[in-house]
């Protein structure tokens, strides 16, 4: 099957929106293993991000449109505690009563949404809507507050916007030096990988990770012989590393001094901050040796091209970024690339890897507690003058600013606190950090109805499930890791009664029929929600309202360079709600902005704020009771709670269980030999997995995947401790306890556990 | 605000604008949340702050000058008057006096006076030796490394001379002379001692690191002392060796001599104020005078009951201590309760027993239990010594030196491979390392520390401690006769060895083959060369008559 056959779209995972076709197959092709057909054939696509490249997951991203379990109707709980299929009407006018009946008693906050960086930008545009507008509960927020919010929040302060990567990420290919901070690109986006061959030719690719993940072996040899560096940290010290790099780069006369004193501000705080942290002190605390972290420095000097160098590049990932202090370690990055002359330059830069397939989307429309379309600020009164009336309603209707995920989860179902909760494209019960009590938050609701493609775990303890359109099945836009906007195109139609959720919302919406709102505020075919959704971003940091899904297509069609945001409308005044203009016809003429920063930084100033900032360590530190680090992360086969990928046999078949990797050493020290299971414990509670020795991390740490529930959950171990200014919980590390386990410890629930019961499940979860 | 706006502030005057003096106020301002404290600090030197641990750094030409300023207290917060030295202290009208006149009432104060450096009594340097270094004249050409002043004038000297001569080889005499010969000075280490760093490091370490500073340049004198500076028309020409000498009288012709021969607390304040006062100003476990309950003193000055070892770590974790102490004051009603109890329960702090999360503190992860007990404060953490010489690495912790590891419960295991520059010595104890000495392996050296501070469990064979446990990662074996049957070729579409050997004896002739069938190289393709060489070799054995390298690598 040759591309230009099939529907051009991207790949249903990550952030990278790899390009596929999908062209439909025949009765004759049927699934693997002799399973029902699959209704599309993938086939990759030449795109920019991924030049024809398909991981694992992406090739078989179809068998996800026919998994075994397919939710194809909608599922009510009945009165004996079973979920049973019903209409939808049944299903909606339950939803709509239920809603009805809670924000009767307790009010709008009486019910809670909860969306997902997979949505649309189109439905995440509505769901924001629908919240603020029909339920008119402050209470939204969402799963990318687990994965974007920190750098989100320490690029807003320092550039004034908040764009993962702000140039394409062909950029980083002619690179002489890349430094990758706590993100394993190797497993969760693979394609990447070929945009790091220029830097590894040039022995510039620098991995910063506690393990030697793949992405770090990357560093072992590149494509010319060359080698990188693995710089190996103890977990939860990689702020110290990036303070001792800005220590060298200062001490040693190797900033950008000129471009400091152009474009930037707070460089004098901030280099008084570093002077305290001499690489000799760094490493001390961070366990990377002086003389590694100076090599490093001159490393990324030496490529910065105030210094002639070929261009040198700073990404951040999750690893450093979901910590207590993620916003603190982002702006430390962002700091050493300002003084080295790197951001607003072609060529050279820092970025965040989003993680979500619309984690940069995602973050944009409204889906976040305290923001409005367009990036805007939830209390910032012209932004609400604004947005209200594009919604046509009364400013003064629109809520103020909720929680953030995980204290609104924490909240669930408390005094006060809200009795309902909407689950939209989020699998929290897994993905969530503390996963134990976010159970027991979530079983304590009046009302959890939970849209989804297949019976995730969030699902099963649904009170209504809604069966919606996945990927192929759907239109609509994705902004990716680069702030680009593409199409996701529909190639086949859903099984069974699914629907988008932009009708559910338009359903739920005529049935609560709040005062106020007009009668057709909640359209449902995509290309006029972006529309909408252009017009509403009019004017904000993240501007769209240059685009419509007719533009891009047209892009498209002629092989254009792609549009990227902002890509504000031209006349600017053809967006103005203001003045009842109600769609956008603008010339379309604004090309997009492929580069930010180039002129001017977004802030009053134009200038890049550097902010000092210090170390504290983790939340959660190693002691005598649990003397090990636990980090997390990911594996190539699956995806975020594995909702999606569990259902493929073929990936499933590769890594079918939790596992958890610990050095030699330590096996032997605990008495956990290879392949045998090992009970891991925490002051939130305990899980059970298979040993996996590996030399790759350090004797002092242990890894485990979070793609899995039940005993093998990782998530029953993480603290929900958060960072200050993100509020992004520290899923990447806490302190643990690591021990040999032997069944006959189910018998005595209180053993190893801190929490009474939280045992229960581990009967039938236990790996064989 | 916390605290009610009929509350008058505590006043607190911190005597000493130095590393310690600062950070306190420093750390007095983050926690002081409520503007509850009055915070004046004095300070007799006309600069900003500075980090004095960089000096040796300055003197090495590691780094600006510029980049070792440290941040300055907030302005609104903090009252700081620079160039203004404390005189004398009232202590029962509660108010310090400044050589300019001006009288600062407290309620709390803090004696962070540091030290100064010790200059050996010897001819050449009478004048001097009479006290402290500070505000006496030295001859031109003798330097103490103790203050920004002499670094630059160190700095200076370097240009106009070729020889320098290092007196002490404590752990800046060790990185001044490393330093000076870095820069190509021609620089003689002169310790009386049997090896430099002897409070640190064993005899065989000392003697690994003698080598490694003579390779560096730097002639090591052991055994020798000076017993007089040669001073020509007020500069310095020479020092003039007693002890263990090559000739009687043995002269070093120098026209720089750096002084490494220890501190002295500065006390003179204390004493004067009737405050308990013996090498250093006497404080208890709550760094208070015993004496006199407002008073206190850390960093350098002060001498607390576990002692102190002049690292800048103490003096921070003392200010941050202190800090706690003080906001807790503040924010209590009168009268408080005792101090154990009156430390706030902060998110991040863990107080014992509490079994809460600890603050892991910007400086050494502190993990043990910091509150204050008889016996003093566990010093894990803060107690580690890192020689800053370039790639020269000596690195000692918690039970080390000579006799290390030889008490009860304690095991010791060393590696002493001198002709490769190296020893490493690690000591532990219940199952956790509580002693370290590493030299010249600076990777060993890094995870030894953070084993240390960290209390993570030890293997059960503690000689692993002594390499490096994370092996350098063994290159995949590129050869397809090599490569294991299961090993990963394409990670992106998880495609082995066996995979790719299936697909060849299925008829696939070319990657090309193998990647419709399998998807090995359609990831990121990196693997591509490697596929590409596999289905070669695997095409060759099928063609050739010798069938037993298909058989290898068949299907098992």
């Amino acid at each position: 099957m040759t591309a230009a056959s099939g529907v051009r779209t991207h790949c249903s995972y990550c952030a990278l929106q790899c390009g596929m076709s999908l062209a439909p197959s025949g009765p004759g092709i049927p699934g693997p293993g002799g399973r029902a057909a699959l209704p599309v054939a993938v086939a990759p696509r030449d795109f920019p991000t991924n030049r024809g490249g398909l991981c694992q997951k992406g090739w078989t991203s179809a068998t996800v449109l026919r998994a075994g379990d397919r939710l194809t109707t909608p599922l009510v709980r009945g009165d004996d505690g079973e979920l049973a299929p019903s209409s939808w009407d049944e299903a909606l006018d339950l939803v709509a009563a239920r809603v009805a009946a809670i924000q009767a008693e307790d009010g709008a906050g009486g019910v809670a949404v909860f969306g997902g960086g997979g949505l649309t930008n189109e439905k995440a545009y509505a769901l924001g809507k629908f919240a603020r507008t029909v339920l008119r509960t402050p209470f939204i927020d969402y799963n990318g507050r687990f994965c974007m919010a920190s750098a989100a929040a320490a690029g807003n302060r320092a550039f004034g916007v908040d764009r993962g990567m702000p140039f394409p990420v062909t950029d980083l290919d002619g690179a002489q030096a890349i430094v990758l901070l706590g993100s394993n690109v190797a497993e969760t986006m693979p394609p990447f990988v070929q945009h790091l061959a220029g830097a590894r030719a040039a022995g510039g690719l620098v991995v910063v990770d506690p393990r030697r993940s793949a992405t770090a072996r990357l560093t072992d040899d590149g494509p010319d012989g060359e080698a990188g560096l693995h710089v190996q940290p103890v977990p939860g010290t990689d702020l110290v590393v990036l303070l001792a790099l800005l220590h060298v780069v200062l001490a040693e006369g190797l900033a950008d001094r000129e471009y400091l004193d152009a474009r930037t501000s707070g460089v004098d705080d901030v280099a008084r901050s570093v002077a305290a942290w001499w690489p000799e002190r760094a490493e001390t605390v961070c366990g990377v040796p002086a003389a590694e972290l100076r090599r490093v420095a001159r490393l990324l000097a030496d490529a910065s091209p105030s210094r002639g160098g070929r261009g040198a590049y700073l990404l951040t990932g999750r690893g450093v970024e979901q910590s207590t202090q993620g916003t603190a370690t982002v702006t430390a990055a962002i700091n050493l690339a300002l003084a080295l002359g790197l951001v607003g330059r072609e060529g050279s830069g820092y970025g965040c890897l989003t993680g979500q397939g619309n984690g940069q989307g995602g973050r944009e429309h409204g889906q976040k507690s305290d923001q409005l379309p367009g990036y805007r600020k939830i209390d910032d009164p012209a932004a609400r003058a604004h947005v209200a009336g594009v919604w046509g309603v009364d400013p003064d209707s629109l809520p103020g600013p909720g929680l953030p995920a995980v204290a609104l989860l924490r909240s669930l179902a408390t005094p006060g606190g809200p009795r309902a909760l909407l689950v939209h494209g989020s699998n929290v019960l897994v993905s969530a950090p503390d996963a134990d009590r976010v159970r027991e938050r979530l079983e304590a609701l009046d009302l959890l109805v939970v849209c989804d493609v297949v019976p995730s775990e969030t699902a099963l303890l649904a009170d209504v499930v809604l069966p919606v359109t996945q990927w192929a099945e759907e239109s609509g836009t994705m902004t990716n890791l680069e702030g680009r906007v593409i199409r996701r195109r529909k190639a086949t139609e859903a099984p069974g009664e699914a629907r988008s959720e932009l009708w559910i919302l338009a359903e739920l919406a005529r049935r609560l029929a709040p005062a106020g709102l007009p009668a057709d505020a909640f359209p449902t075919d995509p290309a006029v929600v972006f529309d909408e959704l252009a017009l509403a971003s009019a004017g904000g940091p993240a501007d769209y309202s240059g685009l419509s899904h007719a533009r891009l297509d047209a892009d498209e069609d002629a092989a254009g360079p792609g549009l990227y945001w902002p890509c504000p409308a031209t006349p600017p005044e053809l967006s103005d709600p203001a003045r009842g203009i109600r769609r956008a016809e603008p010339d379309n003429s604004h090309p997009g902005t492929p580069r930010m920063f180039l002129d001017a930084f977004a802030t009053p100033d134009g200038r890049a704020r550097m902010v000092a900032v210090d170390h504290a360590g983790p939340s959660d530190d190693v002691r005598a009771d649990a003397p090990l680090y636990l980090v997390t992360g990911r594996v190539l086969q699956h995806y975020q709670s594995g909702a999606q990928t569990h259902r493929v046999p073929e990936l499933e078949a590769l890594v079918p269980e939790s596992y958890v990797e610990l050095h030699p050493l330590l096996g032997t020290r605990v008495g956990v030999p290879d392949g045998a299971a090992a009970r891991l414990t925490t002051a939130r509670g305990t899980a059970v997995a298979t040993a996996r020795w590996t030399d790759a991390v350090r004797p002092d740490t242990v890894f485990m995947p979070f793609h899995w529930s039940g005993a093998g959950s990782v998530n029953r171990l993480t603290t929900d401790a958060v960072d200050p200014v993100s509020s992004m919980p520290e899923f990447k590390v806490c302190a643990v306890s690591v021990e040999p386990f032997a069944p006959a410890d189910l018998s005595d629930p209180a053993r190893g556990s801190h929490r009474a019961g939280s045992d229960a499940s581990l009967d039938q979860e236990v790996p064989a | 605000m916390t605290t009610s706006p009929l509350r008058v502030p505590h006043r607190i005057v911190i005597v000493g604008f130095g590393m310690v003096g600062v950070r306190l106020a420093d750390e007095l301002a983050r926690r002081d949340t409520g503007g509850a404290l009055d915070v004046t600090v004095l300070g007799a030197e006309p600069y900003e702050p500075y980090n004095r641990v960089l000096l040796s750094d300055v003197v090495a030409g590691r780094t600006d000058v510029a980049a070792i300023a440290m941040p300055l207290p907030d302005d609104a917060r903090t009252t700081v008057r620079r160039e203004v030295a404390a005189v004398a202290v009232d202590r029962v009208a509660r108010v310090v006096l400044a050589d300019d006149g001006t009288r600062h009432p407290y309620d709390h104060l803090v004696l962070a006076t540091g030290s100064a450096a010790r200059v050996p009594a010897i001819p050449g340097l009478d004048d001097a030796a009479t006290g402290p270094a500070s505000g006496v004249r030295m001859p031109a050409g003798v330097h103490a490394l103790r203050t920004l002043d002499d670094a630059r004038e160190i700095v200076a000297a370097t240009v106009n001379t070729p020889r320098a001569v290092v007196v002490g080889g404590g752990v800046l005499g060790v990185e001044a002379a490393h330093g000076l010969a870095s820069r190509g000075l021609d620089v003689t280490l002169v310790h009386p001692g049997p090896a430099p760093m002897e409070r640190q490091l064993a005899p065989e370490a000392g003697a690994v690191l003698t080598h490694g500073l003579e390779a560096t340049g730097v002639t090591v004198r052991t055994g020798a002392r000076p017993s007089e500076v040669l001073v020509v028309g007020g500069r310095a020409v020479g020092v003039r060796l007693d002890g263990d000498v090559r000739e009687p009288g043995e002269v070093l012709g120098a026209g720089l001599v750096v002084l490494a021969c220890g501190t002295v607390p500065e006390t003179a304040l204390a004493r004067a104020a009737g405050l308990p006062v013996e090498r250093g100003v006497v404080v208890g476990p709550d760094l208070a005078c015993p004496t006199d309950p407002r008073v206190y003193a850390v960093g350098d000055c002060a001498q607390p009951p576990e002692g102190s070892r002049g690292l800048v770590a103490e003096g921070w974790d003392q200010a941050r201590r202190l800090a706690e102490h003080l906001v807790s004051l503040a924010a209590a009603p009168l009268p408080a309760a005792p101090p154990e109890q009156r430390v706030p329960r902060r998110e991040h702090l863990r107080l014992p027993g509490d079994g809460g999360p600890s603050m892991a503190v910007r400086l050494g992860t502190l993990l043990s239990s910091r509150a204050p007990s008889a016996r003093g404060v566990d010093a894990r953490g803060t107690d580690v010594v890192k020689v800053k010489a370039g790639d020269l690495s000596v690195v000692s912790m918690g039970v080390a030196g000579a006799g290390a590891g030889t008490a009860p419960g304690q095991r010791a295991v060393r590696l002493a491979d001198p002709a490769a520059g190296r020893f490493v010595e690690a000591v532990v104890a219940d199952g956790v390392l509580v002693g370290a000495t590493c030299v010249g392996d600076a990777r060993v050296a890094a995870d030894l520390v953070a084993a240390y501070t960290r209390r993570t469990p030890a293997p059960v064979d503690p000689a692993f401690l002594l390499l490096t446990p994370v092996m350098p990662s063994a290159a995949p074996a590129t050869s397809p006769e090599q490569m294991p049957d299961d090993a990963t070729v394409c990670r992106c579409n998880g495609v082995t060895k066996h995979d790719i050997a299936e697909c060849v004896a299925d008829g696939a002739a070319t990657a090309d083959d193998v990647a419709e069938k399998t998807r090995a190289t359609t990831g990121c393709g990196s693997c591509r060369e490697a596929v590409c060489g596999l289905v070669d070799w695997l095409d060759r054995s099928r063609r050739s008559d010798d069938t037993s390298a298909v058989e290898v690598a068949a299907p098992r």
